[in-house]
């Protein structure tokens, strides 16, 4: 058995809007390994982002524990979670989110930054990066002069810059045309399977998903047994079909 | 923080209009400071020069306007510490016609006391030999000279106001000065022979050279007590502190300083805090992005706050130059309330001035630069402006 990489046992996530409480995540207990390339899927709502949130410590669980790399999050201060979260995590949004004012070198060098690198290493490092996603000829270009799909393939290089253990990424097909969302998954892909990065993917799109080797559902705030498929999940694909 | 200069460069002028607007209005806003600061060191921080330190001027305790005899010239020299005593006798009067080109200072002094007691007036000898022997002869400062056009042997004719008599000079003498280079000087003796009896034996003050600045306080108090009982008391003190006697006509020239300083600082702090918290709102979502890569609370709240300081300094320089430029154009000005040829920007206003914009800059971001870097990663990234 591969070493445990993400484990959560009894995760809840509860929101306060205007005094109403939101459950978006109970009792969620799960268990990824090095290696995998699992997709989360399920309805809007039913707590897939707010999960990978918690993996990356973007957010604190309201109760329950999550456990990733070997390290309880719980026990780290704000300081030292972000050097960790830019150490051991790469991630991946739906709307790219590169800095508008840099280039996609500036973008893919800005994780750097936080590391003791010198200048020189950092852009060599970047400049890697970019050529491991395509991007080699479009480096001094700002994400206005890219596509949606070279910024997300930016994104990507940005979210591997830094060599992380876990890539995590948050619909990351979710604003690009068919094309480029193969790009981005073949490029998902090569990451877990040349690298041996471990992927955790949110998405919507059952043919995004199959770039998993695993799919795991949520629904209504709760994580689906292994193999289980939400009802109005399958009656829609069915549907579709 | 060096690391993170070309993301704080690029986010200065990320929105250019606004950027340059902001930059604008702080320039305007320094180099008023500048300028009023400029005032302020040359009327409270510039420190008297050498042959300065050793003046002390005498006037009639009541005002200026109330003259002292002229007797009082001996009895003062006689004070301890005291090396040489003249007369220094404003004549005011008219040149021409009452249009303030044509006005500048005129003064009626002892001309073989002159020199001794301003080592600073410098004029060539035969010039200066030339003026002391002729009793109508006058000296007019270079830049009074190069304004009228004043050259040597020229006839001026002064119709006195104060003093009912019609005065015809000539000039004979050019002097050059660091200070004070726009009066004509002219013979006390020849003003008193024109105005026989009592007005011929009254001025209205004296100007005493000590021997050493350390003697400056004890003549002071020494002349004032010589004259106590007398009818006509006197009032001594330090060149500088006379000047500054006569900005106190206008009122508390300090205090209006300062708070027109303090003014144009606390709008500036608002302009800016208005524009950086746009600034900074516009790129709550950023901020979560760039807490995602692992950049700390710490890390962001300097950047933004770089980003301030970076837009401010850069008014404040910009600010200064235009006030060294506008000093300079004053300080080529005719004086007419105070001696303009000192003005200018001195190390201590640029100092001063860059230091309020950078804390301008610092204190206008330091509240979005805080509320933005507590924000949690999550309410961050669903921001919407």
């Amino acid at each position: 058995m591969s070493e445990t990489v993400i484990e959560t046992r009894n995760l809840s996530k509860t929101f306060v809007r205007d005094s109403f409480e939101i459950h978006a995540l109970e009792d969620v207990n799960l268990q990824l390994h090095r290696g995998e390339f699992v997709a989360l899927m399920g309805p809007s709502g039913s707590g897939k982002s707010t999960l990978l949130h918690l993996i990356a410590a973007m957010d604190r669980p309201s109760s329950g524990q999550i456990v990733t790399l070997g390290q309880d999050l719980a026990t780290l201060d704000d300081h030292d979670i972000a050097r960790w979260r830019n150490q051991h995590i790469g991630f991946v949004f739906q709307t790219f989110n590169l800095i508008p004012v840099l280039t996609a070198l500036e973008n893919v060098e800005l994780p750097l930054k936080l590391t003791r690198l010198k200048k020189a290493e950092r852009l060599a490092h970047a400049r890697t990066a970019l050529e491991l996603v395509g991007l080699g000829d479009r480096m001094h270009h700002t994400p206005r002069q890219l596509s949606g799909g070279q910024e997300q393939r930016v994104a990507i290089a940005r979210a591997v810059v830094t060599d992380p253990d876990l890539i995590l990424a948050d619909e990351p097909t979710g604003n690009l045309d068919a094309v480029s969302a193969r790009e981005v998954l073949t490029l998902l892909s090569r990451l877990n399977q040349e690298f041996g990065k471990t992927v955790v993917m949110v998405t919507h799109d059952p043919h995004a998903a199959h770039a998993a080797q695993k799919i795991r559902y949520l629904d209504k705030a709760r994580l689906l047994p292994e193999g289980d498929v939400p009802e109005d999940w399958t009656m829609a694909a069915t549907q579709k079909r | 923080m060096f690391k993170y200069l070309s993301l704080i460069l690029k986010n200065s002028v990320r929105s250019k209009r606004r950027s340059a607007l902001t930059v604008l209005s702080i320039a305007a806003s320094l180099c008023l400071l500048g300028v009023l600061g400029a005032f302020y060191h040359v009327f409270f921080l510039d420190p008297p020069t050498e042959e300065q330190a050793l003046r002390l001027w005498v006037r009639n305790r009541i005002s200026l306007a109330n003259p002292l005899p002229l007797a009082y010239q001996q009895r003062i020299a006689g004070a301890p510490g005291v090396r040489d005593v003249m007369v220094f006798q404003w004549f005011g009067g008219t040149y021409k016609d009452r249009e303030a080109k044509n006005f500048f200072a005129r003064f009626a002094v002892e001309p073989e006391r002159l020199f001794s007691i301003y080592p600073e007036y410098r004029v060539a000898e035969d010039q200066k030999l030339a003026f002391q022997r002729e009793r109508t002869a006058c000296m007019v400062g270079r830049k009074l000279a190069d304004r009228l056009g004043f050259k040597l042997g020229d006839r001026i004719v002064l119709e006195g106001d104060i003093f009912p008599v019609r005065l015809e000079l000539t000039v004979r003498a050019v002097y050059d000065s660091p200070r004070d280079n726009e009066n004509l000087l002219f013979h006390f003796e020849y003003l008193k022979e024109s105005m026989p009896g009592y007005r011929g034996e009254m001025v209205s003050n004296f100007v005493i050279a000590a021997r050493s600045a350390e003697e400056v306080p004890h003549i002071a108090e020494a002349v004032d007590a010589m004259f106590r009982n007398s009818a006509q008391q006197t009032k001594t003190e330090t060149e500088k502190a006379f000047e500054l006697s006569f900005l106190a006509f206008i009122g508390n020239v300090k205090v209006f300083l300062l708070s027109v300083c303090s003014a144009i600082t606390f709008t500036i702090l608002l302009v800016s805090g208005n524009t950086m918290a746009m600034s900074v709102r516009e790129r709550v979502r950023e901020v979560g992005i760039l807490k995602t890569l692992g950049f700390t609370r710490g890390a962001i709240l300097g950047v933004i706050l770089a980003e301030a300081v970076v837009i401010a300094l850069l008014g404040g320089i910009i600010g200064m130059f235009i006030a060294a430029g506008i000093l300079d154009l004053m300080s080529r000005a005719p004086s007419i309330a105070t001696d303009m040829s000192r003005l200018t920007l001195p190390p201590l206003i640029w100092g001063l001035c860059l230091a309020v914009s950078i804390f301008v800059g610092a204190v206008s971001a330091f509240v979005p630069a805080w509320n933005a870097s507590r924000r949690s990663i999550v309410e961050a990234l669903r921001f919407t402006d």
